[in-house]
């Protein structure tokens, strides 16, 4: 099922389209979707050390540390699913991760991936943590707290690969950026992600962590308005 | 008594096997690492995702070698075309029911041979001078040895019924046969002593968490359905074998259309027998995926069943995934 129709399920039963942290069943929906991402996620860095060969043997390096941290989070966030009683396949999930990791260009790829997709984890999770030390549940707040810091890890490793892979070719840095733009635009989740508190917010902005991971501040005052004239679903 | 500074290989042929091994070691890290979104079970997944990192650093640490042996850095080359064509076959299964030939291409036959390579190496290599490469191939001796035990466990869970097991040993047998033709990653032949089969008896540390990986998998063993809907399922499923044209659209929710084509496909693979695959819910509503199996093949069905005053009923079906039936061996 496409996203959309799965949110527009939702809608017509009155629940909210995204998986919001007001209780315990809907972040185990939030875990579960989070799951499937990291699954994606791992497949995506798994083609990266597969499709480019003649990039630097550095690149490959760091894309196969990759693959072996998502694989850390894949099993993590099964083992979380578990922890609050759900399942793998509890929740319809769609493959928009990995259609979003299959560029052809490496610059794109890690551009899209690494600083698109990454940086929605490092929202997401930053959340997550947050919610999970309110509500007095450690192992949730422990766990996801590993998980961001590779994330923010990742985020670090596609700013370094967009600079080098693009040095001396600005037209391939721009296209690059773009890809990563409409990436953003696209996790934007209708308006769900935005500036503002843990609890006020469906998907916090982490700009803290942004900031730590690499991201400019002119890159986070970009993103903050792209969610401001975001469509919603 | 040999002399302790006595040596079996030249710098320059220290260098060249060493590029041999980094050639094994990083394109059976592009395949695995490739063959992760072509592979569904999750313990396979996790298999080579985890080991995709370690086979990055054993190059990584091969690479760096090089120059420490008058060698150009980061470079593999292979000993012949012949290994090449090996590597070239290990790689061919691609496809979604190949996951048993892709994990006994690496975990039987690579990585076996590999790890008695190093042993060799190992065994042959002077202790006096060279400890720098001694040192990296007992690293990559202990993380092989774990990967083989691994593979073996995941193996023997996904190649659980003879046929599989068939085509694991038609598959292997293949690709010994061209990597004895290619005399191994060196292309000096294969080394005496063998890697020391895993076996049930293996212990546990060197099996990595692939147990662990396999039970994950399986966290669900039967779908959470209630049991009005279990029932209702079960006779819309027989209706559908059944052929009754009507029948099985008396669960039709108010204002749902019945999908036509979707019957047609399912027909078309003769369906004998259905069972759930797949059980999600979206609120209130329930998403079933029914697979119908037959001699032709295997539909499945997506569902979206929801609660009326009257019991369930269905408001959506579509084809999710039709599959020709399986070739029972890869081919020669």
């Amino acid at each position: 099922m496409r996203a959309r129709e799965v949110a527009q399920l939702k809608i017509d039963q009155g629940l909210p389209p995204f998986p919001d942290l007001a209780s315990r069943d809907s972040i185990k929906d939030r875990v579960h979707g989070i799951m499937v991402g990291e699954l994606q996620a791992m497949e995506g860095a798994g083609r990266t050390v597969c499709d480019f060969p003649e990039a630097p043997w550095e690149f490959t390096l760091d894309m196969a540390r990759q693959v072996w941290d998502e694989s850390r989070h894949v099993e993590i966030y099964l083992r979380l699913l578990e922890h609050l009683d759900g399942y793998a396949g509890e929740f319809p999930e769609t493959t928009i991760l990995w259609r979003c990791a299959c560029a052809e260009d490496a610059a794109a790829r890690v551009a899209g991936v690494n600083r698109g997709l990454e940086g929605l984890a490092c929202d997401v999770f930053n959340q997550l943590v947050h919610i999970a030390r309110k509500m007095g549940d450690p192992i949730l707040e422990r766990a996801v707290e590993f998980v961001l810091a590779d994330e923010i890890t990742h985020v670090r490793m596609g700013s370094k690969w967009l600079t080098r892979l693009t040095e001396g070719d600005p037209e391939r840095r721009r296209r690059a950026i773009e890809f990563q733009e409409t990436i953003d635009e696209r996790f934007n989740l209708g308006g769900m992600r935005r500036l503002g508190d843990h609890e006020a917010v469906p998907v916090s902005i982490a700009t803290d962590v942004r900031r730590m991971a690499g991201f400019t501040e002119e890159e986070i005052e970009r993103l903050i308005k792209s969610t401001q004239r975001s469509q919603v679903y | 008594m040999p002399h302790p500074l006595e040596g079996r290989f030249s710098v320059d042929h220290s260098a060249r096997l060493i590029r041999n091994y980094r050639y094994a070691v990083e394109r059976a890290l592009r395949a695995l690492g490739g063959w992760i979104a072509l592979t569904p079970e999750i313990s396979a997944k996790l298999l080579m995702g985890r080991h995709v990192w370690d086979l990055a650093q054993h190059a990584d640490a091969f690479g760096k070698r090089l120059p420490e042996l008058r060698a150009p850095a980061q470079v593999s080359e292979p000993p012949n075309p012949a290994f090449a064509a090996f590597m070239d076959a290990l790689e061919e299964p691609e496809g979604k029911e190949q996951t048993v030939e892709r994990l006994v291409g690496v975990y039987r036959v690579l990585k076996p041979h590999l790890l008695a390579t190093y042993r060799d190496h190992v065994a042959r290599a002077n202790p006096v001078y060279e400890p720098p490469t001694r040192r990296i191939l007992e690293r990559c001796i202990e993380d092989e040895a774990r990967h083989i035990a691994a593979g073996e466990t995941i193996l023997r869970h996904l190649a659980s019924t003879p046929a599989l097991d068939e085509r694991a040993a038609v598959w292997q047998g293949r690709l010994e046969g061209l990597l004895a033709a290619a005399g191994g990653v060196t292309g000096d032949g294969l080394p005496q002593a063998s890697a020391a089969p895993p076996t049930a008896t293996q212990p546990p540390e060197l099996d990595d968490d692939a147990r662990e990986w396999i039970r994950l998998e399986r966290t669900v063993t039967v779908w959470p359905i209630p049991d009005d809907l279990r029932a209702t399922l079960q006779s819309f499923g027989d209706a559908l074998l059944a052929r009754d044209a009507a029948a099985p659209r008396r669960w039709l929710a108010a204002g749902a259309a019945w999908d036509v084509g979707a019957e047609s496909s399912l027909y078309a693979v003769k369906p004998a027998a259905h069972r759930v695959v797949a059980f999600a819910r979206v609120g209130h509503h329930r998403l079933v995926k029914l697979s119908f199996e037959g001699a032709d093949g295997a539909a499945t069905l997506l569902t979206r069943w929801v609660p009326a005053a009257d019991g369930w009923r269905v408001a959506a079906l579509e084809v999710a995934r039709v599959d020709a039936a399986r070739p029972a061996l890869p081919p020669p």
